[in-house]
């Protein structure tokens, strides 16, 4: 395949690219679904292809496809140097890639039990376990779980990589997440629902950790007694503690897509968006002295690894806000050029087909120093949010929503009773400058992040601790 | 091979392997695709694919394998693994054969003529929505626009021989005055005549003019006009909540509602891939059955979910021909006219606001239909028939249920839309609703 990629490259030179990129990628995925305890389609699907990136007289052209001759992979290089070339002659700006460090090499992440070592009839047999696990646990206080999806999926993503100055890696990565989401319904309070994705870079271990029945047991008890027990909130203004799971929505939304170079660029002015930050926000303060947010893909095992991005950078761990400052934005070649930076190895592509873009990895806010006891301690009066069902943000990302599903009245320092979907509507700033601790656990949850044009869908890890602010208005109505 | 070849030999191999049904599919895809932003080019995009999807039941049994290496062996061994998966995976709760065929087609709807556009014209169309945009007042333009041509070849076990050529073109364009300022329109057509990539333009142009210097909005409840682009959402809503599949699943507002009163007398929507030169228009879905068009929602009452051949019988009623590879989906989504032009519907209202798009919808429940969503763009606010000035920061928080109920006037004027967040093709108006609840950030 490598020879492929650099016949591209050789023809893309000997056409006038005055940079060129070319990458193979495949993916293979195996895929399970139970819904309402009954199994859907098994589904395989394999995606393999070749797409490769050319600048020419500053123009950028991205081409892909999965037929894989010599003849139309060089139909492909003529298609996308002629786009390059066209588009290049409405450029005031011309592009061009910046310097950084690229990689040469293999990265390969070895799962301790491979994917074919379990059956997908054995993997059903797990989902339906723990499906009926739940249905059990909530039927026991009263309540039926009539909406059941479960999940299961496994995917191996190789990918190579070379490009015309110098960067060659080759990366195998399996991936297993499982994803959740929880109908419960009692006739006289309704429905409550629940939706829950655990995901990693590994093998099958990682499901056997996760102990399905168990979780999905835990949820299915939690959302009958939210649904049965929780009591309505008037609007008020007091204390709030966020656990990791809301903090990690929080960290995304609020803080890395605002640090994506290209929006801040224009680049995705109308699918995604921009940003309220601006080319010489770096410093500003936009928080409180103990928010710190972290942005590294180099987790091992995290459902965002990599340790060389799709223009064969280097990866590392990034700060995108530290001590309350901004201190990094997220940049792949062509926006650190434009800001006169290295790139911090930030490109991304979701499959062959799709052109690599500026994409966060994992997510989180750095761990402080306080216990969750010591979070809860020192508050009179306020709320407990644990976990979310609804939010979004508006796209410059300053005002955002976010609803708890799970949520608790806190009472001189002691959690009381549940409380029906408190509202936290706030700006970004706002948000950030009110936490006044930080606690010293780390949690993550996967997530599928949406960006690009068309869509690319690409596994991240949102996470961090549990935080407290101080002072926040909770609305009590959604 | 030719795709026809490819369907044949999987479908060969399938059956002989001892396959009660299978349904063997080819796309070939040409797709172009010019992002821009900053009034240049930021990239162009070409993609060639060609791949195959195989289905296979064992009674109720299923299992999929999609393909995207077309050479022999490949296809040999995705078939005899196809079975395989079937016959070892646990039984589903019912078992529907795939529909017994051969049908006829519309034959005007099966040979759609290609979109040729060289690069040069692609970036001429492009040039014209930017310059447009410019025109009316904006000093940035930014947006995508795809040319996407595809043949897809269908072959079953239940003696279906289908192929058609699809053909689309489409503009997502967003005009800025200002970071505050902002105006989108779109254009989507399944020809280049009809496609006016300099109206959009210049659509989006005038309202980001005219959404020049906005006030912060005040929360509350208002009578509320919501452009195409925002119905539009909104009746994709109603589409993907009425896929059985989500009804099943506990992903739909509308579950349980048969017959029932969903909205105001004054909408209906119906699916309608029959509708002839619409973007979304095809001859059949993906068992093979003729494509139709289904209501919905009639006069405010919910008429019928989609289905396709699995779900109709567990819903014990017929399919809609809305079968997708996994589930049943809209494909082309229509929204019954009004009676009211855009200016009539403004002048009506006293104090309300006017939403001219909105992404992010998210929901709290969907078997409820909780939800909020955000406005982006121009937004004003209408005083005593007129708009007085444009708004912003502000969330539409409310219901699904209840904002159909609310919806007092259509406009009888209606606009194709299809982009980032309304990803069903739906021919849309704008909507007066009587009360729409809005909050903003307390902080």
């Amino acid at each position: 395949m490598e020879d492929y990629l650099e016949m591209i490259i050789d023809l893309a030179s000997k056409n006038g690219a005055t940079y060129s990129e070319a990458r193979y990628q495949s993916d293979t995925g195996e895929s399970i679904l139970l819904k309402n305890g009954t199994p859907e389609m098994t589904s395989f699907d394999v995606r393999r292809g070749i797409s490769m990136r050319a600048l020419v007289d500053g123009g950028l052209g991205f081409g892909a496809t999965n037929l894989l001759t010599r003849r139309d992979l060089k139909a492909l290089v003529v298609r996308v140097i002629r786009m390059a070339k066209a588009s290049s002659r409405m450029m005031k700006n011309p592009i061009s890639m910046g310097q950084a460090e690229l990689g040469k090499g293999i990265v390969e992440v070895k799962p301790r039990i491979g994917f074919d070592a379990v059956s997908m009839e054995a993997r059903l047999d797990l989902l339906r376990e723990a499906d009926l696990a739940g249905v059990n646990t909530a039927e026991a206080i009263g309540v039926k779980l009539p909406g059941r999806y479960l999940s299961l999926d496994a995917l191996v993503t190789q990918k190579i990589v070379m490009t015309s100055d110098g960067a060659s890696v080759r990366s195998v990565i399996p991936k297993v997440s499982v994803d959740a989401f929880l109908t419960a319904f009692e006739p006289q309070r309704g429905a409550a629902q629940r939706m829950l994705s655990l995901g990693e870079s590994s093998g099958w271990e990682s499901v056997e950790r996760w102990n399905l029945p168990e979780r999905i047991e835990k949820e299915s008890r939690k959302l009958a007694e939210i649904l049965t027990k929780a009591s309505p909130m008037k609007d008020e203004r007091c204390d709030v503690i966020l656990g990791p799971e809301v903090v990690g929505i929080i960290s995304h939304e609020s803080s890395g897509h605002p640090g994506e170079a290209d929006r801040i660029l224009g680049r995705e002015a109308a699918q995604a968006g921009e940003t309220y930050l601006q080319k010489d926000s770096i410093g500003m303060k936009v928080g409180s002295d103990v928010v710190s947010v972290v942005e590294d893909p180099t987790i091992p095992h995290s459902f965002g690894f990599y340790l060389f991005d799709d223009e064969g950078v280097k990866a590392r761990r990034r700060y995108l806000i530290r001590q309350g400052k901004i201190s990094e934005f997220l940049h792949n070649r062509e926006t650190a050029h434009v800001f006169g930076l290295p790139s911090n190895a930030s490109s991304r592509s979701v499959a062959f087909n799709r052109e690599p873009i500026v994409r966060m990895a994992n997510t989180f806010v750095e761990q402080g120093d306080h216990s969750f006891e010591e979070l809860l301690e020192d508050v009179e009066s306020g709320i407990y949010v644990k976990n979310f069902m609804e939010w979004n943000i508006d796209d410059r990302r300053y005002n955002q929503k976010y609803v708890g599903l799970e949520a608790y009245r806190v009472e001189k320092g002691r959690l009381k009773g549940l409380l029906r979907n408190p509202v936290m509507e706030m700006t970004t700033t706002g948000l950030w400058s009110s936490v006044d601790a930080v606690g010293k656990d780390l949690e993550f949850n996967a997530a599928s992040c949406g960006k690009g044009d068309p869509m690319q869908g690409i596994p991240v890890w949102t996470g961090g601790p549990h935080i407290r602010l101080r002072n926040v208005r909770v609305g009590g109505v959604s | 091979m030719k795709a026809e070849e490819i369907c044949d030999l999987i479908l060969k191999t399938c059956r002989s392997e001892g396959a009660s049904d299978a349904a063997v599919s080819v796309s070939e895809v040409e797709e172009t695709m010019i992002r821009f932003s900053n009034n240049e080019i930021t990239v162009s995009n070409a993609l060639r694919e060609a791949s195959a999807f195989i289905y296979v039941a064992d009674r109720e049994k299923k299992a999929g394998v999609g393909v995207a290496d077309l050479s022999k062996k490949s296809l040999l061994s995705s078939a005899k693994r196809a079975v395989l998966s079937a016959r070892r995976a646990p039984p589903g709760d019912v078992y529907a054969p795939l529909p017994k065929g051969p049908f006829r087609y519309d034959e005007t709807a099966m040979d759609h003529p290609r979109i040729e556009l060289t690069p040069k014209d692609s970036v001429r169309l492009v040039q014209a929505a930017i310059e447009a945009g410019l025109r009316e007042g904006a000093e940035r333009v930014a947006g995508s626009m795809i040319v996407r041509n595809g043949r897809y070849v269908l072959r079953t076990s239940g003696d279906v021989v289908a192929s058609a050529r699809s053909s689309s073109i489409e503009m997502s364009v967003r005009a800025f005055l200002s970071s505050v300022a902002s105006g989108h329109s779109t254009a989507i057509a399944s020809s280049e005549k009809d496609f006016n990539p300099s109206e959009a333009g210049a659509e989006a142009g005038r309202l980001a003019k005219a959404a020049a210097n906005p006030a912060d909005g005040e929360p509350g409840e208002y009578q509320a006009i919501l452009g195409p682009l925002v119905f539009a959402d909104l009746a994709s809503q109603v589409g993907k909540s009425a896929s059985a599949f989500n009804v099943d699943a506990g992903l739909s507002f509308l579950g349980g509602k048969i017959g029932q009163r969903v909205a105001s007398e004054k909408i209906s929507i119906a699916d309608d891939a029959t509708m002839k030169g619409s973007y979304g228009a095809f001859p059949f879905d993906a068992e093979g059955l003729p494509s139709k068009k289904t209501d919905i929602v009639q006069d405010g009452i919910l008429k019928s979910y989609l289905h396709n051949s699995s779900t109709a019988k567990k819903f014990g009623t017929e399919s809609t021909a809305n079968a997708g590879l996994m589930a049943p989906r809209p494909f082309n989504l229509v929204v019954g006219e009004g009676d009211k032009s855009l200016e009539d519907m403004i002048r009506s209202v006293d104090k309300g606001i006017y939403v001219t798009n909105d992404w992010y919808l998210r929901y709290q429940n969907y078997a409820t239909g909780d939800f909020s969503t955000i406005p982006r763009d121009a937004m004003f606010m209408i005083r005593n028939g007129q708009i007085e000035k444009p708004v912003r920061e502000l969330r539409i928080s409310d219901n699904m249920l209840r904002i159909l109920e609310n919806v007092s006037s259509l406009t009888k004027n209606r606009v194709w839309v299809k982009w980032w967040e309304v990803e069903v093709p739906t021919l849309s108006p704008a909507a007066l609703v009587e009360k729409l609840r809005f909050t903003k950030s307390s902080m």
